[in-house]
């Protein structure tokens, strides 16, 4: 396979990032609204305020967990399109030991994480397991589990751990635990998810551990033949990338919603995938491409306010995805001047 | 007991049709090697053009077309991205379906919640539909229902494994390389059938919303498109398979349909939960207990791989 640098790998994305953009502004148009006023909203608002930086914030820490959690399978050739399920699952955890648990408040806080972390793994264990030793299509597996997760909220939410109190619709009560705050309504997450980052960069790149899980994932006969326990390392990356998107269940619940609601993750697991796709998989460029997913989620916020549905997010995720990847496979191809044989063809 | 059976087969073999047809669509792109995880996004494309189609011509019949044009439009797109650029097929596949549920949302927004302009008539086939429970469920629905059970798998199954150009077919699926070497026109045939096989997809969604549900929301396809991706593999790659397998999943779905009509004791969001368990589950079984895949129907070996003619 040719060898591309990662100067013109860039170049593509970021070529290919703004002829989706492009493209999606000219079918906006189309439905008579003008791309420009709307670009220029978009970016008033995002980035003109205060409130507009902290609202980015706060939909930045759960998008970057998610796309590590992409990213490290990416990293053993693997999948993972059940990032959203895992969410859920960790917030479902977290919210439920923060309910009905009673332990002193400074157990409270490893309950709920031990608590997500075991959520978002059990959700990741029945793709990984049947990944590793039947070989089933984790990209299938982890996704109809998605559908799995969010209705398994909506029971929870509409029945056992219904809120007695105010009766919200399809929500379980609040819970009393609060993230430190950095800065009005923005709290540590970010922080948190920028330290994960670099945590994991490191493992990955620096550890005996992170160079197996890459060579079981590039060629598992020849790793098996190195005597590395391909199916455990595999299973490990899958449990671990569970396992973070589940934690970022539990720093939304306990840093911005502190209820356990269907519509909790905005579509964070999809962004999580583009946002992981777009870098290949780099765990620190995971820190450039979720601000830019963020970015689009916030954009399609403030579009629905000017009467735009909330499908337009996902047109636009698909279409920037969609170009990345045609991009990312473009600039493989060189242009190759054949010499032919004129006397003789 | 014969109003509930009679219930959940007439439901199964809507639900199962919209299965069958998106499913179908997916396998002709799989046995020429190209793997089409776009289905869902389809689906919702041919929904929403279906809907607005016959708003305007009040005709089922043309929103079935006009569903398999937009299918092919996008279809075409999708080729060009996977089979003449040869871009990865599992991200283009993630980003039609991402994009097609998106594209679909905005511009059937003006739509959602609304009744369905027209919609497939039954028609009840004489004798036949006075059989108890299958005469319901399956002699007295519209016609699309044999085209889908019937009529698509039969002609597949003759078009893959009874002529030559079938045979074509599977070995570019099996092997480009080997196909090329004796002058099929591998990525020639990619293409049209990638193409086709959108546009049968797509009529899964005028199906959906002309004859199963009759009308419009954002998110209508529930992953029924994914279901299906995992029908085709639960069914071997094999059409008359998939038609059987895509009955037996309508089974279930209609299960969770019949037990929130009746008030069974179960919540409601568990038994929406059935479709997809089953599904998983049906996926994991023949890999875990059948030992010998090949009788089962194993994967086309080039299955999601690009053809490059100069990469061996």
């Amino acid at each position: 396979l040719p060898v591309v640098g990662p100067g013109r790998r860039s170049l593509a994305v970021i070529v290919s990032i703004l002829l989706a953009l492009v493209l999606s502004g000219g079918g906006l148009a189309l439905f008579g609204f003008s791309p420009m006023l709307l670009l220029g909203s978009v970016l008033q608002e995002q980035f003109g305020s205060r409130f507009g930086l902290e609202d980015l914030g706060l939909i930045y820490a759960p998008i970057v967990f998610c796309s590590l959690s992409m990213a490290i399978c990416m990293r053993a050739g693997l999948w993972n399109i059940g990032a959203e399920g895992q969410f859920y699952v960790g917030a479902a955890a977290a919210t439920g030991a923060g309910l009905f648990l009673h332990a002193p408040p400074w157990l409270m806080w490893p309950l709920m994480i031990v608590g997500a972390i075991a959520g978002g793994m059990i959700w990741m264990l029945i793709p990984a397991l049947s990944r590793v030793y039947g070989a089933v299509d984790e990209i299938i597996s982890t996704l109809l589990l998605n559908f799995v997760a969010v209705l398994f909220i909506t029971y929870l939410t509409s029945g056992p751990w219904r809120d007695q109190k105010t009766f919200v619709n399809a929500a379980s009560g609040r819970i009393p635990y609060d993230l430190p705050a950095l800065s009005g309504a923005l709290h540590i997450g970010i922080v948190v998810a920028v330290a994960l980052a670099v945590l994991l960069a490191i493992v990955f790149y620096y550890s005996r551990w992170g160079y197996e899980v890459l060579m079981c994932g590039a060629n598992a006969d020849a790793a098996t033949y190195a005597g590395m326990p391909v199916g455990r390392r595999l299973l490990q990356v899958m449990l671990l990338s569970g396992a973070i998107a589940g934690l970022a269940g539990m720093i939304e619940i306990v840093g911005t919603v502190h209820r356990l609601q269907t519509g909790i993750s905005s579509s964070y697991g999809y962004l999580g995938i583009i946002a992981g796709v777009l870098v290949r998989g780099s765990m620190l460029g995971v820190l450039l491409s979720a601000g830019f997913a963020a970015t689009l989620l916030g954009a399609t916020s403030i579009l629905q306010a000017q009467g735009l549905s909330t499908g337009t997010a996902l047109a636009l995720t698909g279409t920037v995805l969609f170009f990345a990847a045609m991009g990312q496979r473009l600039a493989e191809f060189r242009i190759i001047r054949v010499a032919v044989d004129t006397e003789n063809p | 007991m014969i109003a509930i059976l009679t219930g959940i087969l007439t439901t199964a073999a809507l639900a199962g049709a919209v299965l069958a047809l998106s499913a179908l669509g997916g396998m002709l792109a799989n046995r020429v090697g190209v793997l089409n995880l776009g289905l869902d996004g389809l689906m919702a494309l041919g929904g929403i053009t279906a809907i607005i189609t016959v708003s305007v011509i009040p005709n089922p019949y043309v929103g079935f077309l006009a569903a398999l044009l937009v299918g092919a439009m996008f279809g075409v797109i999708f080729a060009f991205a996977t089979v003449v650029l040869q871009a990865s097929q599992v991200l283009c596949g993630l980003a039609l379906t991402i994009a097609g549920s998106g594209i679909a949302g905005t511009v059937g927004r003006s739509y959602a919640g609304q009744h369905a302009g027209a919609v497939f008539q039954g028609l009840k086939v004489p004798l036949l539909s006075d059989i108890p429970i299958l005469g319901p469920a399956l002699f007295s629905q519209n016609v699309l229902i044999y085209l889908a059970f019937v009529i698509l798998p039969a002609g597949f199954y003759v078009l893959l494994y009874r002529t030559r150009h079938g045979m074509n077919m599977r070995a570019v699926g099996e092997n480009p390389a080997a196909a090329d070497a004796v002058g099929i026109p591998v990525r020639w045939i990619r293409f049209v059938y990638v193409t086709l096989g959108s546009a049968v997809s797509a009529t899964s969604g005028a199906y959906l919303t002309l004859a199963f549900i009759p009308s419009w929301s954002e998110g209508i396809t529930a992953g029924r498109g994914w279901i299906s991706v995992a029908l085709v593999i639960f069914a071997g790659y094999q059409p008359i398979q998939i038609a059987i397998g895509a009955l037996l999943f309508g089974c279930v779905s209609a299960l969770s349909y019949v037990g929130q009509a009746q008030n069974w004791a179960v919540p409601s969001a568990i038994l929406s939960m059935l479709p997809y368990i089953v599904t998983l589950a049906a996926m994991m079984i023949p890999k875990l207990f059948l030992q010998n895949m090949r009788s089962w129907g194993a994967a086309p070996q080039a299955l999601g791989t690009a053809y490059f003619r100069d990469q061996r």
